[in-house]
């Protein structure tokens, strides 16, 4: 059968459809429904239209040639009954290009995503990088602070201040979802994982749990003030006074760490060299000789004193000696991991001191 | 005929002799036609079950803040509701009830190789299906189909039930599998080449081995899961060693290749009923094939795309994004074909015709919104939200689903000997094709403007559109219902069928409706692919079926 002036009106028309979808989807009012809140969204939001844009148009094709298949080709009342169909068996050239097409769109849509996967992943920090984490508990969130000791029960970002969000939870899965940021991440017990982003709109945005964590998974709260969970990003005068009333209320917020020793060290003593014949024998097992995030079971200790992407220890004390000899007298529990005390690693005062001593020069 | 020396009379012509005694012959049935329709009425149980459990999720779903039932019922009627719509009804439905119906008669045997082990793989089924519900009565499980640790872990003692419930489904697909794959490999009618082989039998072939491979990684994650329940060694506890993403890993690399056993037999389904009521060949029988054979072994290598937010390597995330791209062009290429076979026919719109144009049609979706998850960046906004929940429905019930029920309108006749009602059928088609798309459409947009899934109560701004959605699962519920109630009626009342009323032209449709217990009297042999309208049959032997001849003597043990 030739193709005949019915199957190019029809062509016509698709193809017309299709041009009108692609138009549609790249100046669909995206951030009319949805704002974008940090630098990552705008550039997540043109993959989606480039995406929308063209699986729409291939479902206007596909749709389209079907419609006008079943309308053209459908047995009429005076077909008769023994009339068959057109006897193709197949057509390489077609066959040719409509594998030919979609890789080469394929190979397209992977170049864009992999281009763009690369600059949202987290990079390494950068100096002036704020570091905040994020907990998930059952049911709600909790969030850390350099300089604020403990947890808070509210996020707040100053805007157009890099930030990277180091995740984590308590007891279950749980995931930290900003809509308007376009970002999600898991919240896994027992891992870190990273999110590198710049706010950039002022405002208060939802935040949502897309990890199924059990009773009140449709209710997670911020903190434990019963209040929905948000994020807020703020001017910077109004983040600068937020940050500094939080500080002087959670300063004298009882420790979440309770003190088992109240025997105070001296540190000044500290032999490195022992330090880390001793580090390699109690502690290299859970701790690794590299960056915060490269975990066995507890962070790794690589610069723990030194790390200015990471000014907080794990209990969200500022990384100073006297609190990391905290840590090895009264041990740690959290959603990190736990660490026995100082009487289960069956390790002396004097030990400790050499133990700082040695991580105190690592850099 | 040289193809007459390829038979050997052994393993093919062998016969059973006929059943006699209720017992074995409708319970304990070793007949691959028995056991097929045994698995369909079972399919139909769960069907009604697990769609009772997604109306009530609907109902809950109409007010924001729920109140319907509280938060933890409704966690266990989804996770219900997801687990026995996967392991309890669309892939015993595909393989099960439709492979065993329809795939020894097409490749011209006269059963299935290894007729015991299919009745035990059968009644495996129904016994875990009971012990899955039974988890009701010692606490449901409540986290999802997917059960992830540790949240699985604190889980009521039913989770464990559910362990070992799906568990043992598992282990009969594991049988069903071999036993298809067997079958197939060294059962066909002489003559029957690959690139003979009816488009059914080759989605079948291609299911056969994901069914035996995946799901031992299944049957090992949900072992681990269990002995951690129960006897606590840490599998998953990060404090102790162990670690949540184990599960994942395991869990996805059996249930991605699970998406595509609930889809190769229904490609392979409509593969069937578009040459028929298209009265042409269907387009590119070489290219439908072994974009099968691509789908399912790039489906073993993409099941990490499931967890692109949950801390994997960044370095992994890409290969698994560009071979989870790759699987569109396979897919594609089927979707053209089908468009094409359409091109120059003689289009007959029956019930089964229809519900094949309904599956090109949503599972097209469905595969175009699987691109876009693909890709990581966009992932990252919209997995585990509603846009995810609408993906899969478009794959599983705007394809599998309707996939199946095209091949229930098709193979009635030939089941029963009786034609089910097309005047229902026709109502039903369009009240699913109504209810089906006001259901899931509108999750797209909810699932990217924030609405995350597997939420008991929800943020206000999505109640109307919720609200429509609900209304629409009532519409796509009563199609559901109708095609039941056509089934059950049309047993007495349809029209007499006779063998072939579709004038089709596999091999099924060349003997008595129903079919004989013994298939066929004698084994036909097969010198062409079976879509050629223009020409004769490709079958010699097959004479003597429709006669009253007698039946052929069972072999002496």
């Amino acid at each position: 059968m030739k193709l005949d002036r019915g199957f190019w009106t029809a062509t016509a028309v698709i193809v017309l459809l299709g041009l009108v979808a692609i138009f549609f989807w790249v100046y669909a009012p995206i951030t009319g429904l949805m704002p974008e809140a940090v630098d990552r969204a705008r550039q997540i939001d043109l993959l989606y239209r480039f995406l929308a844009a063209s699986g729409t148009a291939l479902l206007i094709a596909v749709f389209g040639y079907i419609l006008y298949f079943v309308f053209r080709f459908r047995r009429r009342k005076d077909t008769p009954a023994d009339a068959i169909g057109l006897q193709i068996h197949d057509n390489h050239k077609l066959e040719f290009w409509w594998t030919l097409i979609p890789s080469m769109y394929i190979l397209v849509l992977a170049i864009i995503s992999v281009n763009l996967f690369f600059q949202i992943e987290p990079v390494n920090a950068q100096g002036n990088t704020l570091v905040v984490e994020a907990l998930g508990h059952q049911w709600f969130y909790t969030f850390r602070y350099p300089g604020i000791h403990g947890e808070v029960g509210e996020m707040h970002l100053p805007v157009n201040q890099p930030v990277t969000l180091h995740v984590s939870a308590y007891d279950v899965i749980h995931s930290f979802w900003v809509p308007d940021m376009r970002l999600k991440v898991d919240m896994v017990p027992g891992l870190i994982n990273t999110l590198v982003f710049t706010p950039t709109r002022v405002g208060r945005y939802e935040l949502e749990c897309t990890e199924f964590c059990g009773t009140f998974h449709g209710d997670m709260r911020s903190g434990t003030q019963q209040d929905k969970a948000y994020v807020y990003i703020d001017p910077p005068g109004k983040y600068k006074a937020w940050y500094d009333a939080t500080q002087k209320a959670q300063a004298n917020a009882s420790d979440a760490v309770q003190v088992s020793s109240g025997a105070s060290l001296d540190l000044s003593k500290g032999d490195p060299a022992a330090g880390k014949t001793l580090f390699q024998t109690k502690c290299s097992a859970c701790h690794a000789l590299g960056p915060f995030d490269k975990k066995i079971v507890g962070p790794g200790l690589m610069g723990v004193l030194h790390d200015p992407a990471h000014p907080n220890l794990v209990n969200g004390d500022k990384a100073t000696p006297e609190n990391v000899a905290k840590i090895l007298q009264n041990g740690f529990s959290g959603p990190m991991g736990t660490m026995p005390n100082q009487t289960a690693n069956g390790i002396s005062d004097k030990d400790i001191a050499n133990l700082v001593a040695y991580l105190n020069s690592l850099k | 005929m040289a193809v007459a020396a390829v038979h050997s009379g052994g393993l093919a012509d062998h016969i059973h002799p006929e059943p006699q005694g209720f017992l074995r012959k409708y319970v304990f049935s070793i007949d691959h036609k028995i056991i097929g329709v045994q698995y369909l009425v079972t399919c139909g149980i769960f069907m009604i079950l697990a769609g009772a459990l997604a109306e009530l999720i609907r109902v809950q779903l109409m007010r924001a803040n729920g109140g319907f039932m509280t938060p933890d019922t409704y966690n266990a009627v989804f996770t219900m509701h997801g687990s026995t719509m996967v392991w309890f009804m669309i892939i015993p439905l595909l393989t099960g009830a439709f492979g065993n119906l329809v795939m020894p008669v097409q490749i011209g045997a006269r059963d299935v190789a290894f007729p015991w082990l299919n009745m035990i793989a059968y009644w495996i089924f129904p016994v875990a299906g009971l012990m899955l519900y039974s988890s009701f009565l010692m606490g449901a499980p409540v986290a999802g189909w997917t059960e992830y640790p540790p949240m699985s872990l604190q889980g009521a003692p039913g989770t464990s039930m559910w362990c070992a419930a799906v568990f043992l489904v598992g282990i009969g697909s594991t049988m069903t599998g071999m036993n298809f794959l067997v079958t197939i490999l060294k059962m066909r009618a002489p003559g029957m080449t690959f690139t003979r082989m009816p488009l059914f039998v080759w989605g079948q072939f291609v299911t056969a081995p994901l069914l035996m491979i995946a799901t031992t990684a299944l049957g090992a994650a949900l072992a681990a899961l269990f002995i951690q329940r129960e006897f606590g060694v840490p599998f998953f506890d990060p404090t102790k060693g162990g670690s949540p993403l184990l599960w994942q890993h395991m869990f996805w690399f059996y249930s991605h290749p699970a998406v595509y056993i609930m889809i190769l037999p229904a490609f392979g389904i409509i593969s069937e009923v578009f040459p028929t009521f298209a009265r042409k060949p269907i387009f590119g029988y070489k290219m439908i094939a072994f974009s099968s054979c691509a789908i399912a072994i790039l489906g073993f290598m993409v099941w990490a795309h499931h967890m692109f937010t949950s801390g994997m390597a960044p370095t992994l995330q890409l290969p698994f994004m560009v071979l989870t791209m790759l699987i569109a062009i396979p897919t594609g290429v089927k979707i053209f074909s089908w468009t094409t076979t359409l091109f120059g026919g003689v289009l007959e719109f029956s019930t089964a015709m229809l519900y094949s144009i309904g599956f090109l049609m949503l599972f097209t979706i469905g595969g175009v919104t699987g691109v876009f998850l693909a890709a990581v960046p966009f992932d990252l906004h919209a997995h585990g939200t509603y846009f995810i929940v609408a993906h899969f429905h478009y794959v599983i019930a705007g394809g599998s689903i309707m996939g199946a029920l095209a091949g229930l309108y098709f193979w009635y006749p030939k089941m029963t000997g009786r034609m089910m009602s097309e005047r229902a059928g026709k109502w039903s088609f369009w009240l699913y094709m109504i209810g089906m798309n006001g259901t899931f459409l509108p999750m797209h947009w909810l699932g990217l403007w924030g609405m995350p899934r597997r939420y008991a109560v929800y943020d206000p701004q999505f109640q109307t559109w919720n609200q429509i959605e609900s209304w629409f699962s009532f519409v796509m519920t009563a199609s559901i219902l109708l095609t039941m109630i056509n089934a059950i009626i049309s047993l007495k009342t349809g029209k007499k069928a006779g063998p072939n009323p579709w004038k089709a032209r596999t091999l099924e449709w060349q003997i008595p409706s129903p079919m004989p217990y013994y298939n066929f009297k004698h084994i036909p042999s097969v010198f062409s692919a079976p879509y050629d309208f223009a020409e004769p049959l490709p079958y010699r032997g097959l004479e003597e079926e429709l006669t009253d001849s007698p039946p052929p003597v069972p072999a002496a043990h």
